[in-house]
């Protein structure tokens, strides 16, 4: 009986000490890293304030008299990459890419999680399949292809493209999310005389939430972001250009001019670091919820 | 009555079809076509201009297996997706683990190991090559303080580590989120039953949490891989391919050889490649991953 609470009592004493320490280093650790994590970011926004010279000698400092607007202003207003219309247009892509891919991917998922014959399976894995061809692979094929659909170089062509880019993952997250939504719900709606469309997208598709936010997020970034089919399918004879395209042509001639990379390249993080900041929460939740489901 | 049972059927396979077409077709166009047609280019000795390029049958691959700068660029692939997947997933779960549970500053935590992740490729490239060139912000430090210079981007080895470096920088935030995901789905139940059992947190960890994890390893592996097959902007805006092609990935000399040197259909024996070995590899690193799982439950 005493041995026995004896050791009660040593672990009871015992236990929360080791924990505690090993609490503290693992936050100072982690601050640490967070810290190396962001010196990057730091030397991006400080450096896009100060001449050559002081980025170069001063690169931490944050000294008030080192610090000017001059070159921000340059870049914001450069004849060769004006930022506002790489905004617009990038913007316009990714609220183009994210409507068509929600409104096709949508009904064939949907066809796909309730439907049980076979080819239905193999039209799940052709789609599937998709998600491995590096797209960098096929921009090359897709040029010709586009060419003769008389696409090539125009925003048609390239939105198509790009949400064809985004149907493999979509497809294969809404199926597997629709797949969690009960059928008796649409058989009930069908009773009731709704259309196959109808049941599909009042009923299954408000449900689909946030499987559906997931991919518009994650649809978002790669648009955005993307850099070599832009750069490709539009091509400089379009004078078309999104944020990525924009600062390659601004910041790939003027490398060792950090007058103009640091604040170009500000610039194009911003509007993408500032909303990642404001819904960061959802994002992160956004992603864990894809990843639990897939 | 059978007149409007047909009618009824037909019906419905016009409804499906609606639903499915407007899909398969964009897919099918923009995706499985695309593909044939590399293929097929991969077998001609097409320059992208010519009306009628000719047949050369395999011709296109004879030469690949010759060609010393795709072989370098295959090699310098798979460092880059090897050695990229292993430092993810180790880092990837590392942190998870290190992040995980609810308090306030472990979403900050996550927050800034994320955020690299939401930046383009291009943009993280150019920053680098800025902070960490020839004449770059640390090299521009050192020398005024009279030190020597790094070749981080100017040394072949140096040049492929710094690559990978930034890589994992940027991406093993995804990695981090994905197991936190993971480690989300294990029952409490369990991990208080090893408690209770009196296992050591390491042993919770390798015979728990662990085996639990497994099918999020494999989507961590098979993901890394896939993504680190196609690197491609950031080679662009960090080092250009350089120095001495030691950067050169698969995808960067694919669209070099395209567009630069006008061999087209040279490039498309690389795209065939490249779409094999990535395939071939996901599904790899997928079966033995599904070995490994079953190998746990059994």
């Amino acid at each position: 009986m005493s041995a026995i609470r004896l050791a009660r009592v040593r672990t009871n004493v015992a236990k929360p000490a080791p924990v505690k320490v090993r609490g503290l280093g693992r936050i100072v650790f982690l601050t640490v890293t967070s810290i190396l994590m962001l010196v990057p970011m730091y030397l991006l926004v400080v450096s896009a304030f100060k001449s050559q010279q002081d980025i170069l000698a001063h690169p931490f400092s944050l000294s008030p008299d080192l610090l000017t607007t001059e070159y921000l202003q340059k870049a914001w207003t450069n004849p060769d990459f004006n930022i506002v219309k790489g905004y617009a247009v990038t913007a316009l892509f990714v609220v183009s890419v994210n409507l068509l891919s929600v409104a096709l991917a949508g009904p064939v998922s949907y066809v796909i999680a309730r439907r049980t014959e076979k080819r239905f399976r193999v039209l799940l894995l052709l789609f599937v399949a998709g998600t491995f061809i590096p797209s960098q692979v096929l921009v090359i094929p897709v040029v010709y292809t586009l060419k003769y659909l008389g696409l090539m170089g125009t925003i048609p062509g390239f939105v198509l493209f790009e949400t064809t880019l985004t149907l493999p993952f979509s497809i294969f997250l809404y199926a597997g999310y629709i797949m969690t939504i009960p059928a008796s719900l649409d058989e009930a709606a069908s009773v009731d005389g709704a259309g196959k469309h109808r049941v599909f997208w009042s009923i299954v598709f408000p449900l689909m939430k946030p499987a559906v936010v997931t991919m518009v997020i994650l649809n978002t970034f790669s648009v955005w972001n993307d850099f070599v089919n832009p750069q490709i399918i539009l091509g400089p004879g379009s004078g078309l250009y999104t944020v990525t395209t924009g600062v390659y042509a601004a910041v790939s001639q003027y490398s060792t001019d950090y007058t103009v990379v640091f604040p170009t390249l500000l610039l194009a993080v911003a509007p993408l670091l500032v909303v990642f900041v404001l819904l960061q929460r959802h994002v992160i939740s956004g992603l864990t919820a894809g990843a639990t489901k897939g | 009555m059978s007149a409007t049972a047909a009618a009824t059927r037909l019906r419905d396979r016009l409804t499906t079809a609606s639903m499915v077409g407007p899909a398969l077709l964009l897919f099918v166009v923009m995706l499985v076509v695309p593909v044939c047609l590399s293929v097929y280019l991969s077998l001609t000795d097409w320059n992208g201009y010519s009306a009628n390029p000719a047949l050369v049958g395999l011709r296109n691959y004879f030469d690949l297996a010759r060609s010393e700068e795709a072989i370098r660029a295959g090699w310098v692939t798979l460092v880059i997706a090897g050695v990229g997947t292993i430092l993810l997933s180790v880092l990837g779960l590392g942190f998870a683990l290190l992040v995980n549970g609810a308090s306030r500053l472990n979403s900050i935590f996550r927050v800034v190991l994320f955020y690299p992740h939401v930046l383009s490729a291009l943009v993280v490239g150019f920053l680098w090559s800025a902070v960490l060139g020839t004449s770059g912000v640390v090299n521009g430090f050192l020398t005024t303080r009279g030190a020597e210079v790094l070749p981080f981007l100017s040394n072949p080895t140096w040049a492929l580590a710094t690559l990978i470096g930034v890589l994992v920088w940027a991406g093993f935030g995804v990695n981090v989120v994905l197991y936190l995901a993971g480690l989300q789905t294990i029952s409490k139940d369990l991990l208080e039953a090893a408690r209770i059992d009196g296992a050591s947190p390491r042993q919770t960890f390798l015979n728990v949490t662990l085996p639990a994890l497994a099918p999020v390893v494999t989507v961590n592996l098979v993901l890394s891989l896939v993504s680190l097959l196609k690197t491609y902007d950031l080679v662009v805006s960090l080092t250009g391919g350089g120095p001495a092609g030691s950067t050169q990935t698969a995808a960067y000399l694919i669209l070099w050889d395209s567009f630069h040197n006008n061999a087209l259909g040279f490039g498309s024996a690389q795209s065939v490649v490249l779409m094999l070995v990535t395939g071939g590899l996901a599904l790899t690193v997928a079966r033995l991953r599904s070995r490994a799982d079953q190998g746990v439950k059994g």
